[in-house]
């Protein structure tokens, strides 16, 4: 529904001062519209700061941001509205549940859009949908759900704005592995249900080739490597000199291949690997 | 490391950042006690110039100092003009209705202004600035250890004021996040009036209590798992020693009151009582 642009965006922390640092260096980049783009990179690439430019958050230091082709900051005053069509989950989002129901903390961004309570109501029960949160959780404080639960509670919450760019950065930090795969998979099932585009953010190799459509290397507060997900795992050597690596299944896959296993190219999961080895064993 | 990481301390090599924070604490008490000691217009030229002399001693950049007392411009102003308006003197210089303006009170509200800009200087540039908060608490705590005697709990006193300044860029930053997370749902905290703002600070305020709460508590417990038990038998990794430059230091310190004093005598022009 819409595409992202970074044209040229460098942004520097406290400048002019001993504490300046270079966050982002001249980083040129395209979300395209209706895809899962997966932003990567280590601790200090530049990720966090990057998603806080996206909605406008943070101003960037020189360079344009454009959503559909217009400059976020042509109209500063109305950055609200931007911040309605590229909804933000932060890091750590569950610490911004502050309602007392989690249905009354889902509903706090759609009713700051000024939405009707039945166009409230309908969204609400939509993005609980989305995340996989159940009915029964809707109506309790949000500080008695379990940490996966407040985690998709808060995701929710943007969710429900329905944004047309919807941002994520480290959706999955901290949670266990069901945590993690059942926020992941909300994300990919609102992804495919609304056509929006998303951008997750994140460190995890495993999680981005299993969920993203296009991938962004950051590193060094440059973009590395972009590009869709076979043309950047392509380029293994490029990742493993910037401390990344494409995931274990796809490395098992290669040297299979190099054994002469005869498997397709771009496996990335574990199930896309036994669906490939099952005709082998038949 | 959006803000600066601790308060307001500016880490450059001087000399005032050398010295040792228990010497810097005494010094800028004996600071503002000159400051108050300043009574003519010859005292006060030479606080000013004491002021400029530390800025320069403490290689910081002007703008910066100067920034420190852009919040207290409205006291400067009120106190400013409750001087003018409210000092009597002999002869009033302007008369109009009921009000007079008389010499005196433009002398007393010039030299309030001045006193309070050096004592902010003053301190900023001993303490906040130069001296690190671990440094400082540490200071502190040394200097009223003598209370220990009469059994003031001078440790735990110390160790809650460290832990209070550790927790305050912490705090900020958490607070910027959480702002942030409601901005990005659609809160404007520039918008409405003033009741509408106040509703606005629920969706920070909540989420930064119970993050409070939630790391007291985990302080709290990393703090007894190793095993801390108050000061008692406690040793420090760094022990603070004097040096020569400390010494002198407080020489000239007290060769200034003095010389504060000696100005005041010399009644040039007029007096504050």
């Amino acid at each position: 529904m819409a595409t992202l642009t970074l044209e040229q965006v460098s942004y520097v922390y406290n400048p002019r001062t001993p504490f300046a640092v270079e966050a982002l260096d001249d980083v040129s980049l395209t979300v395209r519209d209706g895809r899962v783009t997966g932003i990567i990179g280590h601790t200090g690439s530049g990720k966090s700061t990057l998603v806080q430019l996206l909605n406008g958050l943070e101003k960037p230091s020189s360079g344009r941001i454009l959503l559909d082709g217009e400059d976020i900051w042509a109209r500063p005053k109305e950055m609200k509205k931007i911040r309605h069509r590229v909804g933000l989950v932060m890091q750590y989002p569950e610490y911004q549940l502050f309602e007392e129901t989690v249905r009354a903390d889902i509903a706090f961004g759609p009713r700051n859009m000024g939405l009707s309570e039945e166009e409230i109501a309908v969204r609400i029960d939509e993005a609980a949908a989305f995340v996989g949160l159940e009915l029964s959780l809707l109506d309790k404080s949000p500080f008695d759900l379990s940490g996966g639960e407040k985690r998709r509670a808060a995701v929710a919450g943007v969710m429900a704005m329905r944004p047309e760019v919807l941002v994520l950065d480290e959706p999955a930090a901290g949670l266990d592995p069901r945590g993690r795969d059942t926020i992941l998979q909300g994300i990919r099932r609102y992804a495919d249900a609304t056509g929006s585009t998303v951008v997750i953010v994140s460190h995890s190799m495993e999680d981005m080739a299993a969920y993203c459509d296009d991938i962004i290397v950051m590193a060094h507060a440059k973009v590395y490597l972009s590009g869709t997900r076979d043309e950047v795992f392509a380029h293994a050597d490029a990742l493993a000199s910037v401390g990344l690596d494409v995931p274990q299944i796809t490395k098992l896959a290669q040297l299979l291949r190099a054994r002469g296993v005869e498997l397709p190219q771009g496996i990335y999961t574990v199930q896309a690997a036994l669906e490939a080895l099952r005709p082998l064993f038949q | 490391m959006k803000t600066i990481a601790f308060g307001q301390y500016y880490p450059v090599q001087s000399p005032i950042h050398r010295l040792d924070a228990r010497i810097k604490i005494i010094l800028a008490i004996l600071f503002i006690v000159c400051t108050f000691l300043c009574k003519n217009i010859l005292c006060f030229a030479a606080l000013i110039v004491a002021a400029l002399f530390l800025i320069f001693m403490s290689r910081l950049p002007l703008g910066t100092v100067l920034r420190s007392i852009r919040p207290l411009i409205f006291i400067m102003i009120f106190t400013a003009v409750l001087n003018l308006f409210w000092t009597t003197g002999e002869t009033p210089l302007f008369e109009w209705w009921r009000i007079r303006i008389y010499e005196e009170g433009i002398y007393s509200a010039v030299f309030m202004v001045v006193r309070i800009i050096v004592l902010v200087l003053g301190t900023g540039l001993f303490l906040t600035y130069t001296t690190t908060p671990i440094a400082l608490t540490d200071g502190i705590e040394s200097l009223l250890s003598p209370l220990r005697v009469i059994r003031v709990p001078v440790h735990e006193f110390a160790m809650m004021m460290t832990i209070a300044l550790r927790f305050i860029p912490t705090l900020s930053e958490e607070t910027g996040k959480i702002m942030n997370a409601q901005k990005a749902r659609g809160v404007d905290f520039s918008e409405g009036g003033l009741i509408r703002r106040a509703k606005a600070l629920v969706p920070i305020l909540i989420p930064l209590f119970v993050s409070s709460f939630r790391r007291a508590d985990e302080l709290a417990m990393a703090m007894e798992c190793r095993c801390y038990r108050g000061g008692k038998g406690r040793t420090r990794m760094t022990v603070p020693h004097l040096h020569a430059r400390d010494f002198v230091a407080l020489v000239v310190m007290v060769a200034f009151g003095a010389g504060i004093l000696y100005l005041n005598r010399l009644g040039i022009g007029y007096s504050v009582p």
